[in-house]
């Protein structure tokens, strides 16, 4: 640890580091169906296996659950947000995911959830997904926005024609350094609940956490990543760089992407302060964060700025 | 500089008397007329017959206060043909009745009449928003002579009745009659949204090829070649009733309707939409 300032709250020491976050490419989709439930089975099966562009394409999460009143068609629905690296790989993560997840999903319906100007970037929705219907698909334009009704088993199923893609966040992260297994999960799941109930960002990992946070690069030449060894209490006392104490038994790290750069930082800071909150009786011994010496990303979240205890 | 000589945005032109002869406003918009002043505008020549004069030997043009590009005429222009044709933006307001191709190709742009229109008008409209308080003639929506589209984006708002072969191949937009429609509504559409909320005339959908009609009151009898279709289409219908509630009056409570369908023309291609809420 190289800590030139020392922050301590509660007795949890904050780092004197940063995140450092990268730009990536994004969208907001809303899903709706007959009932929350159905809405959610959709959701669910659209966002799976999309924790980390390192091999899934893209990152998604539910965003939040939506009211009747809230979606275009009065039904119950769920936001939805993807990130990828570039509009071509987000466009066609989407058009996969939609096409093996909502279609196919009981009475569902998707539309674009980003309000964007005419020449905003655009990623196809139900643009190609139409042609399942044969040429028995109608197009409607109602408002300027154009929906395809595509004949299914269940009835039709309607998608917008297409969904904005907007420049965003991702990589935004906070490690929390804790006592044992139990301390640094209870942290973690208290930090998710609350950072989840922000709004345009996600948290792409299981439960919002990952135990397997990566370094850039490995020792062996084909692989792009490997585990983030500084922070390994199982190498505590054997690697050649360790950023742990031996009073840390493990380590949890919560990744966030955002639609904004400010949207990270918000969800980063209020983390932050449910850990703290909680102080060092619960187990928690340090927060920290992943970087890379600036060399990743752009965007860098100091941890003590955030919380306003920067002395710059 | 008088008032007169003065270059102005907006302009208020009415009409002294009805012309003995159909008067032609085409290209008379708010974008060609703006940086003008108003002798400049009673300059314009305007075809009135077989011959053209200038445009103060019926008007008495006045500049109005504002720079948005804007045109009021005032009086009885029932014989005053292409009003606001080929319009590209700004706002037309008739303070009384329009004779025919009101808005006829118009691209974008407002044009709203108190009165009533004659005949095509909007037809071949592309887009902007035309607001016809009173009824409309034949072929509104539809089609020029000879041509093979009609209607083709846009918004197209009748509070009154409208005449015969309403949306006559009209292929994209939405339009609204508030009052009745005459014979042959909607005939050959090839696709937009036509909502009615009065009686209908004989021959509705004749040859209509895809496309939506909704039927906000009266309830017609889908012709034999119309057929049921027995899904749900409530997503369909929610985003479409809600886009229509928007203008009030009939179809202000549509959403809350669950809508009978039947598809047709099955003698044309069969993928026209009727929807029948009530």
């Amino acid at each position: 640890m190289s800590a030139a300032t020392i922050v301590e709250i509660n007795g949890i020491t904050v780092d004197d580091t940063f995140a450092e976050a990268f730009p990536m490419k994004a969208t907001r989709v809303v899903v709706t169906a007959h009932d929350a439930t159905w809405a959610n089975h959709a959701a669910v099966a659209m966002t799976g296996f999309a924790t980390s562009v390192i091999a899934c394409g893209c990152e998604a999460g539910i965003e939040r659950v939506l009211g009747a009143d809230e979606t275009p068609d009065g039904r119950p629905g769920v936001a939805v947000l993807l990130f990828s690296m570039s509009g071509k790989e987000l466009a066609k993560q989407l058009e996969r995911r939609v096409g093996q997840c909502v279609l196919t999903c009981p009475t569902t319906a998707i539309y674009a959830g980003l309000d964007a100007d005419a020449a905003a970037d655009r990623a196809a929705l139900g643009k190609n997904l139409r042609f399942f219907g044969d040429g028995w698909q109608i197009s409607k334009m109602i408002d300027g926005r154009r929906y395809w009704r595509v004949p299914v088993m269940d009835g039709e199923f309607v998608v917008e024609e297409t969904t904005p893609v907007v420049k965003a966040v991702g990589g935004g992260n906070l490690l929390i350094l804790a006592r044992d297994t139990e301390a640094a999960l209870g942290a973690a799941e208290a930090a998710v609940a609350a950072m989840r109930a922000l709004p345009n960002v996600i948290l792409p990992f299981p439960g919002g956490v990952v135990r397997s946070g990566s370094k850039i690069g490995s020792k062996y030449a084909s692989l792009p990543a490997s585990s983030n060894d500084a922070f390994c209490p199982a190498l505590t006392p054997l690697a050649k760089r360790t950023e742990l104490t031996p009073e840390i038994g493990c380590v949890m790290e919560i990744v966030i992407d955002g639609l904004t750069d400010g949207d990270v930082a918000a969800a980063m800071r209020v983390g932050m302060e449910v850990i703290l909150e909680r102080g060092a009786a619960a187990g928690v011994r340090r927060i920290s964060a992943g970087n890379y010496g600036g060399k990743l990303g752009p965007y860098l979240y100091r941890l003590h700025a955030l919380l306003g205890r920067s002395e710059a | 500089m008088s008032a007169n000589n003065r270059a102005a945005g907006a302009f208020r032109l009415r009409l002294r008397a009805q012309p003995a002869l159909r008067l032609d406003l085409a290209g008379l918009t708010p974008g060609a007329l703006a940086g003008q002043s108003p002798a400049d505008v009673a300059r314009c020549p305007l075809w009135h017959g077989n011959e053209t004069v200038p445009l103060g030997e019926f008007f008495d043009v006045s500049a109005l206060a504002g720079d948005d590009a804007t045109l009021v005429f005032d009086g009885d222009l029932a014989r005053c043909d292409g009003i606001g044709r080929e319009l590209d933006g700004g706002r037309i307001r008739v303070e009384g009745d329009v004779g025919d191709y009101l808005g006829a190709g118009m691209r974008a742009g407002e044009i709203t009449v108190t009165g009533s229109a004659g005949m095509l008008a909007a037809c071949e409209m592309a887009g902007g928003r035309l607001d016809v308080a009173g009824d409309v003639g034949d072929y509104a929506a539809s089609a020029l002579p000879g041509d093979m589209d009609g209607m083709r984006g846009g918004l197209l708002i009748v509070r009154g009745d409208a005449g015969a072969r309403f949306g006559d191949r009209m292929r994209r937009g939405t339009a609204l009659v508030f009052g009745a429609a005459g014979d042959f509504l909607a005939s050959r559409l090839v696709a937009g949204t036509i909502a009615v909320a009065g009686e209908v005339g004989a021959h509705c959908g004749y040859g209509m090829r895809r496309g939506t009609l909704i039927f906000a009151g009266p309830q017609p009898e889908p012709p034999p070649t119309f057929v049921p279709t027995g899904h749900d289409v409530q997503v369909i219908w929610t985003l479409l009733a809600r886009s229509l509630a928007a203008h009030g009056g009939p179809f202000a409570a549509l959403a809350v309707g669950r809508p009978r369908r039947f598809v047709g023309d099955l003698a044309a291609d069969g993928k026209g939409e009727w929807l029948l809420p009530a």
